[in-house]
């Protein structure tokens, strides 16, 4: 699913967020991305969406080359993945269900389906009765749920998480978690970056731990320190 | 709750222009008044034309024929007059008329007339009107080469002058409806710019979600041009109204001053060039704004 092969990523700043990375997750797998402020999890994440391009190395996801593929290709390449952040990124003025249908409609998707699609998803994540209610009227844990929904309302190959339980508390986190979890039972490969250092304990799934840009450890069923 | 693809567009733009009501309002009421502007400099040029036009018309050739010419001869003058190129309109006018017509402008004083009893002493004469008031010295001096042509009288100062006034203020009025326009454009292109700018997390967003340019680009382009159409339809209100407002008054205070109607043909130019411009200014001003926001 995800190759990175000799990834090195250097910001115009000169700062050098990854250094000489290789990484291998196949299909279906669930990996948790750890490490200190700054060791390069976000820069990692955001390689596999192509919002970054490596400044050396390879990086493939789904088979494709994302350093070779045009600008016009990665609306599609994003249509397989969902992302989901720390602060959520709804649009503010779209009601949940306009959220969620709106990753819904880009591909081209319409009509009934569309509802159907949404209501289901929703439903999954405990807010089909919210579906009319705006952003703002949400709360934390509620409105990363609808980011979520939004990630997987279109059965994405592969789900992105940068700091997803950042800005909620710890139930509301495992809430999180369980739920992608859960996509990830139904085939979605998940990467996540995250400091939920219970969680990852708890969960018991590959860790991978960066420190200033390397990969320092790989542990197939680890924890959040060694 | 409904949702397409196929009225995404046009639902759209009716929806985010109704989410961004103040900034919609502002860049509408910017484009009226814009474009209000534009009008006003495009019905200033007119007038300046036409006010031109009717003043050149009242330049008149006078020759005189000589005392002794027949009327086979005056005949003759006004033909050859017809065929030199630039004239419009040829009059002869017999003595008998040109006594007449000195008997209408000193009225009730006609009898300072009586003396000349039954001799006149005015002599017949050719009215010539020139398509352009710059052909008035040609034209006179091609008349005074005719044979039976006594004198030929213009009045050559006002005639240069009027010339020389009417290309200047054409400039001038010309030149003020670019600046005009330019100003609009920038206005407007501002405007839009700012509306755009405020919006670029809403644009993040739709890439991250895998939405192509076109599809970002769309609304905010149908956007621009509605509100382009929009502030076009008022400002011309706005200009047809002030307009109709100072003929109207214009026209009893200073009924001598040609003014030009606004019909069908003036009205449907003007808002051409308004809904023009507004049209153009908010598709470019959208496209190079979000450009900066589309780059990956």
């Amino acid at each position: 699913m995800i190759t990175l092969r000799g990834v090195t990523k250097q910001y115009g700043t000169g700062l050098l967020a990854l250094q000489d990375v290789n990484l291998e997750v196949k299909k279906g797998e669930f990996v948790f991305v750890v490490g200190p402020s700054g060791a390069g999890k976000s820069t990692l994440i955001k390689l596999l969406y192509r919002e970054e391009v490596p400044t050396r190395g390879q990086v493939i996801v789904g088979g494709k080359d994302l350093c070779k593929m045009g600008r016009r290709e990665v609306p599609f390449l994003r249509r397989r993945i969902g992302v989901v952040f720390q602060d959520y990124r709804l649009l503010p003025d779209r009601t949940v269900g306009e959220n969620v249908a709106f990753a819904l409609m880009v591909t081209g998707y319409g009509g009934r389906d569309l509802q159907k699609s949404v209501s289901q998803v929703l439903s999954m994540v405990g807010l089909r009765d919210r579906q009319n209610a705006y952003p703002s009227e949400l709360s934390g844990g509620e409105q990363q749920r609808v980011a979520l929904a939004r990630a997987l309302v279109r059965n994405p190959d592969l789900l992105l998480a940068d700091e997803p339980s950042g800005n909620l508390d710890p139930q509301t986190s495992l809430e999180i978690f369980k739920l992608i979890e859960r996509a990830n039972m139904y085939g979605t490969t998940v990467v996540v970056a995250t400091h939920a250092r219970q969680i990852v304990d708890s969960m018991r799934k590959r860790v991978v731990e960066l420190k200033k840009g390397v990969i320092v450890r790989d542990a197939r069923r680890g924890a959040y320190d060694y | 709750m409904r949702y397409s693809t196929s009225g995404y567009l046009l639902s759209e733009t009716g929806k985010s222009i109704w989410r961004n009501k103040m900034s919609s309002f502002l860049s509408c009421a910017t484009t009226a008044l814009s474009l209000f502007l534009l009008g006003v400099a495009f019905l200033i040029n007119i007038n300046l034309r036409l006010m031109f036009t009717v003043v050149q018309s009242q330049m008149e050739i006078q020759a005189y024929l000589r005392a002794d010419a027949t009327l086979d001869q005056a005949a003759s003058v006004v033909q050859a007059v017809k065929k030199i190129p630039g004239v419009s309109d040829v009059k002869y006018v017999s003595k008998a008329e040109a006594l007449e017509e000195l008997k209408a402008m000193f009225q009730d004083k006609a009898s300072v007339l009586e003396g000349l009893g039954e001799d006149n002493p005015l002599p017949a004469s050719v009215r010539v009107k020139t398509a352009a008031a710059e052909d008035v010295p040609r034209v006179a001096a091609e008349i005074k080469k005719i044979p039976t042509v006594d004198d030929v009288i213009y009045q050559e100062e006002a005639s240069r002058r009027l010339m020389s006034l009417g290309r200047a203020s054409q400039l001038v009025s010309l030149g003020g409806m670019l600046v005009v326009g330019l100003v609009a454009i920038m206005v407007i292109g501002n405007s839009i710019r700012l509306t755009i700018d405020s919006r670029r997390h809403e644009i993040a967003i739709m890439k991250l979600v895998g939405a192509t340019d076109g599809l970002i680009v769309g609304p905010f382009l149908m956007e621009g041009v509605v509100l382009g159409v929009l502030g076009g339809l008022f400002g011309a209100g706005m200009v047809v109204g002030l307009y109709t407002w100072v003929v109207g008054g214009l026209e009893s205070a200073l009924p001598f001053i040609p003014v030009a109607r606004l019909n069908m043909d003036t009205a449907g130019r003007m808002l051409g060039i308004m809904l023009t411009t507004g049209v153009a200014v908010g598709v470019v001003g959208s496209v190079t704004s979000l450009r900066r926001h589309l780059d990956v």
